[in-house]
């Protein structure tokens, strides 16, 4: 900065408007917007962001739930280590059955998942998200009753919108298992079909689907969060179809979705 | 040697830090010293539920989500009494870990529900029976922060709404204090550019 002539930087500026430069910086920068019209102006033009911020955002505060919240703070166990979704710690599973309501998958540590911050092994990564996911599933959450025809068919067609397939109730229907619905979940901000069944005796089971451009994969089977996995890919898409029914069962499934869809 | 952390003084330099190695979990005085703090660290969650919801909120731009970072905040921050700095800013401590859960679990690598978030402006919008001019002009400021980009919306919030040092914000996001500085000024030229084309003052 031996250059008179050369103007501060936004960063030097934007430290000058909130008074965080030391005596020598600020003389220095009054120096210069003494001397430099460009300076002064570009001074003025970024001043024009000093809005009435803390004002602006005050009104947020009283728009939190606060009886929600404030039972959080009693509820959150400070000697209780993560435990296993399934055990019976009542009010922060309570808690965590309302974050599934909301599509939210539960907090990581407690499922035991240590954060990943390097991109994802393209073919299990988002599986082993997906599972994490459905494995907090209960028969509660995919309780209700099954959409008609038409609704199916309907839902089917978000989810062929956004992912590029064709799926219909016929190719997705497995014998002996209620269709409960389908849905469009965002994995990593992209889309992924889910289509959620209920067998009367295991649960929950559901068939997911990215896009995916691994390429084809005949289907193999693996057991992630004590639920049986069988996934496969073609040429556009990753599919897999996670659930508690036995593996082999599982596979017939997974051979008849494969063949129809 | 129990203490009783009720206060969080703002500098504390002779303070020990309470050991966190698992053997010495077994000795008493450290016990009582962590039973102790747990005390504060949950009166300290109390007090600054709110702005940590609205930190949330800011971040997410989902009131579900808020609720949940909020939630998982309480969780993790008891988890961890032992790593607080007595002497360090509470609210600060637990917006970073509200930041961490939010970047590295929530935003990062989740499945959720597809419809994705909800347009910036109808998330934050400050409705009720205030008087329409203040109304106007908090909603008008509040569009102009959530049209930045995610990570210096962040700062802008943190410096600028809550307050906090240039030092305090690198703290919180744990970036170095040049990249709080040039999300600020890029936010700045943002804000500004958007004001000036607006044609407002």
């Amino acid at each position: 900065m031996n250059d008179k002539n050369q103007i501060p930087s936004d960063e030097e500026l934007t430290a000058y408007i909130d008074g965080e430069l030391s005596d020598t910086e600020v003389s220095r920068i009054e120096a210069l917007l003494g001397s430099n019209e460009r300076a002064a102006a570009r001074l003025q033009f970024l001043s024009l962001s000093g809005l009435p911020f803390q004002q602006a955002f005050e009104p947020l505060l009283a728009a939190a739930p606060k009886a929600t919240l404030d039972a959080m703070v009693d509820v959150a166990p400070a000697d209780v280590k993560p435990a296993p979704a399934r055990s019976s710690r009542r009010g922060f599973l309570g808690a965590l059955a309302a974050c599934l309501v909301a599509g939210i998958v539960a907090d990581r540590a407690f499922i035991g998942i240590r954060n990943r911050v390097h991109a994802p092994d393209e073919g299990s990564e988002w599986r082993a998200v997906v599972a994490e996911y459905i494995a907090l599933y209960t028969t509660d959450t995919v309780a209700g009753p099954s959409p008609s025809g038409e609704a199916q068919i309907a839902q089917l067609a978000r989810l062929n919108d956004k992912l590029g397939l064709s799926l219909s109730p016929e190719a997705l229907a497995l014998s002996g298992i209620e269709f409960k619905r389908a849905q469009l979940l965002q994995y990593d901000e992209k889309p992924l079909a889910q289509i959620a069944y209920l067998d009367p005796e295991t649960g929950p089971l559901a068939l997911c689907i990215v896009r995916s451009d691994v390429g084809m994969k005949e289907p193999d089977v693996e057991g992630r969060h004590g639920m049986n996995v069988v996934y496969w890919s073609n040429a556009t898409h990753a599919f897999m179809l996670i659930g508690r029914i036995p593996i082999d069962r599982m596979q017939e499934f997974a051979e008849d979705v494969r063949r129809r869809v | 040697m129990p203490v009783a952390y009720t206060t969080f003084p703002a500098y504390s330099r002779t303070k020990p830090k309470p050991s966190v190695q698992p053997a010495a979990l077994e000795g008493k005085p450290v016990a009582e010293a962590l039973i102790s703090s747990e005390a504060d660290i949950r009166t300290g969650l109390a007090d600054n539920l709110l702005r940590l919801w609205r930190y949330g909120l800011v971040l997410s731009h989902r009131r579900d989500i808020a609720d949940d970072l909020v939630q998982q905040t309480c969780v993790r921050a008891l988890e961890r009494v032992e790593q607080f700095e007595t002497g360090t800013r509470l609210d600060r401590w637990l917006f970073s870990i509200l930041h961490s859960i939010w970047l590295n679990e929530i935003r990062s690598q989740r499945v959720r529900l597809g419809q994705g978030f909800v347009d910036a402006g109808e998330a934050l919008v400050v409705d009720g029976a205030r008087d329409t001019e203040t109304r106007v002009m908090a909603n008008q400021v509040l569009r102009l922060v959530n049209a930045l980009p995610d990570a210096q919306r962040a700062a802008v919030f943190l410096a600028y709404v809550e307050g906090l040092s240039y030092k305090e914000v690198a703290s919180v996001l744990d970036i170095p204090i040049g990249t709080v500085m040039s999300r600020l000024a890029a936010a700045r030229a943002k804000i500004a550019a958007s004001v000036s084309g607006e044609g407002a003052t």
